[in-house]
This record gives C-alpha cells, structure tokens and sequence, in this order.
C-alpha cells in the first residue's frame, strides 16, 4: 500500500539523465528532498554541483546501491532511465525493500500488465508528440497538461471573429465546467473584469464534455 | 527557502555573504556576554579555554562541511541528521537544537539587558526598571518583528557583521598597545582543570555556524562555498575571540573583568579607549558595540529557533501547525510564538550562568550526534557523492565526539538535571503526539519481509 501523502516527500529517482535532473529540480522546488542514484561518475560530479538532490554513484537496479538510497524511507521510487527493463527492475526491487510508492519511465507502447506491478507510468515520448502537436498547430489551442480524470488545461488563443471577443468575462457566459485561469503573458488571473482580447491567448481549464462548446466561443 | 515558492535566482549569496551569516552569528552576543564569567571560573586561562573550544568546534565544523556539501537539505543539523537517523534520534536532535536557540535567544536577550543599562551609565543616564524586564521587551520586540514579516536578507547581515567586527577591531587596536602581559602570569590562578568548566560554559559562542546551511540555496556554487563558509567563519571567530579575550584580560585584568560579568567587554574598554567626536567615550562605542551585537545575535537565534520547530513541523516530527506559514503575515508564526514562549521563561526564570550552561550542553549533545552521523552516513552510504570530505577520517569526528562529551561532563549536575528534564519533557510530548496521530506517518510504516528470492536450488 502506498503511504499517505505527507507534506514534504522524500522521493529517490534512479537515473540522473536529462529526465532525473529535471524532474529532481522541479520536485526541490516545491520543498520535496531528492536523492537521485546515478552509475556515471561524470555525471554524478555535474548533478553534484547542480545541489538539488543528494547524490549516490552507482546503478540504481542493484539492490546494493538501491538501498543507500533508503527506500524504506521513502515516499516515492521513480524509475527515470532511458532503459525500460533497468526502471522495471528499480520498481521491483524499491517494492520488495519498501512500501513506496513507484512510478516508472517505459518507451514504448506500454504493456497492458504494467499497471499491476507499477503505481505509475511516465511515458516521455507521449509527452514529447502532445509537445510536437503544438508547436506544429502554432496558432488556436494547445494543450498544456491533462489533469487526469476529464480535466484538461489548454491554451487557447481568441479568433478575430469568436463570440467572445472583445468581451468582459462578466458579459460572457462560459459553461459550468470550464474556468478562466491566467491570460497568456501570465500577468493576471481571470477575474469578472477580465477581458478577452481577439489575438490574445488564455489558459483555461475545461472539463471534456463542455470543451466543444468552450472552443466555439473562443474559436467562432 | 524553497517553502517559501520557488528559488529567486536574484538571490545569490556570495562566499562572503554565507560567511558572514556564520560570523555574524557566532561573534557577537557570546564575546561580549561570556568573557567575564569564564574569567571568572578559570582566570586568565580563560584565554586557552578560547582557543582549545576553537580546536573542538573545528571537529565539528569539519563534519558539518562534510554533512552540507553532500545533502542539499534546508534546517541546518536538524536535516541532515534526519536523514541519517530513525525518527526518534532526529526528534533529540531536533528537540535540543530548538532549546539551544531559545535559551541563547535568553542568554543574549540577558546580555543585552546589562549593556544596554551600561551604555546608559556611560552617558551618565540611569534608566529605571530591572534588566529583566529590557531583555523581556528585546525579545518580544524581535519575535514581532520576525512574526510579521519575512527576515531580512543575507546581505544586510553580512553589512551588520562587518559593523561589528569593526568596533571589536577597534577595541583590539587600541587595547593592545594597554595589554600588560604580566597579567597572564601566572595564567592558572585557579587550577588547570578550571579550565574544563570554563570551555563547557563558553562553548555555546562557537555554535553559530550551522545558519549557514539553513540558507544553503540562496548560496552560490553552493557545494563548494557552503564547507568553506563553514571552516572560514570557524576560523576566523577564534582567531577575533583570541585577540579580544586577550585585550580584555591584559588591560583590566583577570579580577575586574570577572567582577564585571556580563558587561565584561564594555568595563574593559573604559580603562584605554580614547574619546571619539560625537560618540563620546570609546567606551560607549564598546558598549554601543555589544547592545548592537547581542540584539542582532537575538535576531538569528529566534530566526535559527523557529526554522527547527519550522523543519520539524514540516516533517511531522511536532504539530504539522508549527510547519505551516501564517496565511496573512506569510511567516512560520506559530513556530516564532513557541519558541518565544521558552525564550520569555527563561528569560525570568534561569540566572544567566545556568542560561550559557544550558544552551553550551545542547549544543555538546547535538554535535555528538552531528559528528556520529557523519561515521554512519559514511558506513551506509558509501557511495553517496562527497564534495568535500573529512581529513583524517574517522579520527577527526571520534576525537568530535570524545572532546564534546568530556565538555559535557564538565558541566554542573544542576544544568544537566534541567537538561534530562527538558529531555524527558520531550519525550513525554513525542509519545502523547504520537499516540494521538499528530505526528509520525499514521502507524508505523509497514515494511515487507523480504521473500527469500527464488533461485535455483543448488544446495540441494
């Protein structure tokens, strides 16, 4: 069973490619410690002077090495190289040391029996082709993160001849299941005297079943 | 702090400025406020009481460097002994780091109290009320001021700093040319073995130097900066304690500056200083000196106190309450009332000697568990990359950890009964948390048998 959540995790991320690195700042940033195992001894140098996660050289799938990282500890194991059968053999041997919950990087099409052995699953280059999506469709919406469930966060950018523009958030009626969250330059977020301009992109959260009607208004 | 939203990359502390957070918190309230009564216990040895706490702290100081270029932990020795150590032993440690700095916020409340009054008689003013009750407003002054709004930054201490060493630069300046060396002789008036006591009860001066890894992200390049801040700030507080101790004893002599307890510094300075304009007597200067000091020493220390309980709230180790900021004044204000409730008590309650004693036997236990840890840290976790390493290893943290107990034991049985209370206090507190789910995971975490794994049978 995976522990509950306290509020600072302590989190272990085998591999400290680009992926672990990453992942390690952005985990130190929001206050959780990290401690990323990594074999590369260069690489382990480089992380080192980085200074967002404790540092152990070795490889991550040897038992040995793992449990300097103290899973036991743990909140989170994540397996983070770029070898699938190396993060499935780090989840295996973090689940048999602890009770931690483990989340692991796969690069291909995942196997449908990962859920059972896994917590979660990272599947970077999904990722990577939502990211490649929008940066080819550069104009109208792009998709910044899918909240699980049916929520979706987008970007969306108001046509010249949408319903909307030129309005007051007070004057428009979106539906229920939809939320203005910040304009695009990130200065401001939405509010009843919010206006949305033609040309200007908006971050929205959307629920599935109201993201036509959201896109028509933004869209025409 | 990372707690606080985000690392500002506009906030980047330079090797001086993280220095200067060490320095600034160890010279200043402990110079001026323990040098007579440690004259007092060991005359003029009181000078190599000085000098050998030095050498012990460097012990320390190197594991500290050690523990901080290898874990990028906010909390200081509280974090890193966390990480080592199952949750009880962090709760010690954490739980006397948190009493360390009430009690030397008490201490240098105290010794404010007593120059600022000394300042005033210098001037000819005699202010009215007991001291008690100017340490008590100090106190309560500065916890408002930290309570309602986030502390100032690393740069603005390291100028306070630098002001401070200034005027005991001064001091030794002037006082040198004073200094009769037949003061020192003989040097043991009260027996070599006074000595122990005296360093037991100064020992507390040295301790400041963790502050520098509770700002650890804010430091540039800061595996490599953070250990050399360490040792430097280490280095450079022995080598101005010496020199002043060594002035103050050789122009007033061992029996005046005892008789002066904690206004010691300020008494010998009116023996030699000259007149300045404006000021007036370089006494005052001295005197101004220590009130200034010993305020900005009572800043860090209720900065330093209420990061611990901060830390050990956040992880679950006291009420998850003292972890949280306040949602209006955006401070760890419930950490910041906690600790200002024991600084308050002890202020009234403790005379000053038992003030420095307690807080110098906290610090002895806790860095017995910061030199231990590093011997563990290194045992289990042998690959775990190490910037900066400890010279000799493991001489240097066993000789860590003998010289602080020997201190340790040196101190009065009065001060290590309030301690073992204090100690069981907490105990009590950790078990009723925890029986009640306040703190801790909820239940013991469930760690699996390891299944004996499947191989071929070969011994068959």
């Amino acid at each position: 069973m995976p522990k509950p959540v306290t509020q600072d995790l302590r989190v272990i991320i085998g591999g400290g490619g680009e992926m672990g690195v990453r992942t390690a700042e952005l985990l130190s940033d929001r206050g959780h410690d990290v401690v990323i195992v990594e074999s590369d001894p260069d690489r382990c140098n480089e992380l080192s002077e980085k200074y967002v996660a404790t540092i152990i050289e070795g490889d991550a799938s040897r038992p040995e090495k793992l449990r300097q990282a103290q899973p036991e500890r743990s909140d989170v194991v994540a397996a983070l190289t770029d070898d699938e059968t190396t993060n499935f053999a780090i989840c295996m041997a973090a689940q048999r040391m602890s009770d931690a919950r483990t989340v692991m990087r796969i690069n291909e099409t995942p196997d449908e029996l990962y859920e059972e052995f896994v917590d979660g699953l990272v599947f970077p280059e999904r990722l990577g082709a939502r990211a490649a999506t929008n940066e080819i469709e550069v104009s109208g919406v792009r998709t910044i993160e899918d909240i699980g469930g049916n929520v979706e966060v987008v970007e969306v950018e108001v046509a010249d001849d949408a319903p909307v523009a030129g309005k007051r958030l007070d004057e428009v009626r979106l539906p229920r299941g939809s939320l203005i969250i910040v304009d695009y330059h990130g200065n401001r977020l939405g509010g009843p005297d919010t206006l949305l301009e033609a040309g200007h992109r908006y971050v929205l959260a959307v629920e599935s079943n109201v993201a036509d009607e959201v896109m028509n208004l933004f869209r025409g | 702090m990372s707690h606080s939203g985000g690392r500002e990359p506009s906030v980047s502390l330079s090797l001086l400025d993280a220095t200067m957070v060490g320095i600034g918190a160890m010279i200043g309230a402990g110079i001026f406020v323990l040098t007579g009564l440690a004259v007092d216990i060991s005359g003029p040895a009181a000078l190599v009481a000085f000098a050998l706490n030095g050498g012990v702290t460097t012990f320390t100081a190197l594991s500290y460097a050690e523990l901080a270029s290898a874990i990028p932990r906010n909390g200081g020795g509280y974090a890193y002994v966390r990480e080592v150590f199952s949750a009880p032993v962090a709760f010690v440690m954490g739980w006397t780091r948190w009493f360390t700095y009430m009690i030397a916020g008490s201490l240098y409340a105290l010794g404010f109290a007593s120059n600022f009054l000394e300042w005033g008689h210098i001037y000819g003013i005699t202010l009215p009320g007991q001291p008690v009750l100017y340490a008590l407003g100090a106190v309560v002054a500065l916890v408002a001021l930290n309570g309602l709004s986030t502390e100032a930054s690393g740069r603005g201490e390291t100028v306070i700093t630098i002001v401070k060493i200034a005027i005991l630069a001064v001091f030794v300046v002037f006082g040198l040319t004073a200094t009769r060396v037949n003061e020192f002789d003989p040097l043991f008036t009260k027996g070599p073995l006074s000595l122990l006591p005296a360093m037991g009860l100064t020992f507390i001066a040295f301790q400041g130097y963790d502050l520098i890894a509770t700002v650890t992200e804010e430091v540039e390049n800061p595996q490599v900066n953070i250990p050399r801040a360490i040792l430097l700030s280490v280095l450079v507080t022995v080598v101005v304690y010496l020199f002043v101790v060594f002035v103050a004893i050789g122009t007033l002599g061992a029996e005046e500056l005892a008789g002066a307890g904690e206004t010691a510094i300020a008494q010998a300075a009116e023996g030699f200083m000259p007149s300045f304009p404006i000021i007036g007597t370089g006494a005052s200067l001295i005197a101004f000196g220590a009130v200034f000091s010993t305020i900005s020493a009572l800043n860090a220390v209720v900065i330093g106190s209420s990061r611990v309980a901060f830390a050990m709230g956040r992880e679950r180790q006291l009420p998850a309450r003292l972890g949280r900021f306040h949602h209006r004044y955006g401070t760890p204000l419930v950490a910041i009332m906690a600790s200002a409730v024991v600084m308050l008590i002890a202020v009234v309650v403790v005379p000053i000697r038992i003030v420095g004693n307690l807080a110098s036997l906290f610090s002895l236990l806790g860095f017995i568990i910061v030199n231990y840890a590093l011997i563990r840290l290194r045992r289990r976790q042998p690959d775990l990359q190490r910037p900066f390493e400890v010279p000799f290893y493991p001489v240097t943290p066993i000789l860590g950890i003998v010289c602080n107990a020997l201190l340790g034991l040196f101190i009065d049985p009065f001060t290590w009964i309030l301690a073992i209370g204090w100690l069981l206090f907490g105990g009590v507190v950790y078990l009723a948390l925890s029986r009640r789910g306040d703190i801790g995971p909820s239940g013991p975490p469930e760690i699996q048998e390891p299944e004996p794994i499947q191989t071929t049978d070969t011994d068959d």
